[in-house]
């Protein structure tokens, strides 16, 4: 019995840590197909797009002092409706009819484990 | 009787040219699967991608409406001397393409294209987009409104302009059907479900979609 409690608990427990890192692997893996054509495999607002001709710079997620100034609620927005939203480039796409929540909920864990910041909160 | 002794041969001659058109496409199924084609390209529709990972399994694009995607006279062309479409290899976001696509020979070619020419999907519309030399609100939407030119190249005053991660449109006009495009624009899952551009369904209207199909047709 107590073995079976003990059981439950270490489940309960480590529940988050596991859901924690299939939302981080499923965030990267769709940061990777997605966000890097712009914003770099590394997530430093290097794609392959970002030409002489790409007329604004990606933003780079790893920069920690400027990813502190948004909140998760802007990212998502910019993430749903694209850069005009938060008058930012068109150049940033509107993902929102693409993208379920789980997937954009995934990304801006993702960005936030990039930045290795929380943001702004409210 | 005059109009039957008129009527007569070009009937023959339309059965005798769909016939050929048949045949040809039948030897053109033939060479495509013994040059293996197929080891890259499903031609079986419809699409069946459901993952990211089902995405990037697949070693080159279906081609399971090629016969609403493209244009003839082009794809024979293209066949016979393939140069890159994307600037990067399919499915990779930073290997440029190498180019090498297997080339075929100019007997092979014309009844290839014939058979990808025969393989159509029903939900495009002939007709539905109108070309002329400019459409002003396509362009607009797609250097302006929208981020059309920051993943795809095309051909500017200067030279050409854009990103690299998608197809590049550049001989956009000759390469695809406009009515593809916008088909494309219209239900962009029936044909690629998972895909690295974004859905502008709900997005733009049908009428901007009709302007932005019709604005790439203008594409040399």
């Amino acid at each position: 019995m107590t073995r079976v409690f003990l059981m439950a608990l270490l489940i309960v427990a480590l529940g988050p840590v596991f859901t924690g890192a299939a939302q981080a692997a499923d965030g990267k893996a769709l940061f990777g197909f997605y966000c890097a054509q712009c914003h770099g495999t590394e997530g430093e607002g290097d794609g392959p797009n970002v030409t002489g001709d790409f007329p604004v710079d990606p933003r780079n997620f790893t920069e920690t002092a400027e990813m502190e100034k948004i909140s998760d609620a802007d990212i998502r927005n910019v993430i749903i409706d694209g850069g005009p939203i938060a008058d930012k480039s068109p150049m940033m796409p509107p993902w929102g009819k693409t993208l379920t929540d789980a997937e954009i909920e995934a990304l801006v864990g993702y960005l936030r484990q990039l930045c290795n910041c929380t943001g702004k909160t409210g | 009787m005059k109009t039957g002794a008129s009527v007569f041969p070009a009937l023959v001659l339309l059965v005798m040219t769909s016939s050929l058109a048949r045949a040809d496409a039948a030897a053109g199924q033939a060479a495509f699967e013994s040059s293996g084609c197929q080891s890259c390209h499903y031609t079986q529709g419809p699409a069946t991608e459901k993952t990211i990972a089902d995405q990037l399994a697949k070693k080159g694009p279906e081609l399971w409406y090629a016969g609403s995607k493209f244009q003839r006279p082009w794809l024979e062309t293209w066949l016979a001397d393939p140069q890159p479409i994307r600037p990067m290899k399919f499915n990779s976001v930073m290997e440029p393409n190498p180019g090498g696509h297997a080339v075929l020979s100019a007997d092979q070619a014309g009844p290839v294209a014939d058979y990808l020419m025969s393989l159509r999907s029903d939900i495009v519309v002939d007709g539905a987009v109108k070309v002329k030399k400019k459409n002003l609100k396509g362009k607009l939407i797609f250097i302006k409104k929208m981020p059309c030119s920051g993943c795809h190249q095309f051909p500017t005053k200067k030279k050409f302009s854009g990103g690299l991660s998608g197809p590049s449109l550049i001989g956009a006009g000759e390469r695809l059907n406009p009515d593809w495009v916008l088909a494309y624009l219209r239900e962009p899952k029936v044909f690629k479900p998972v895909k690295m551009m974004p859905v502008f369904v709900g997005v733009l209207s049908d009428k901007d979609m009709k302007n932005v199909a019709a604005h790439v047709a203008t594409f040399k």
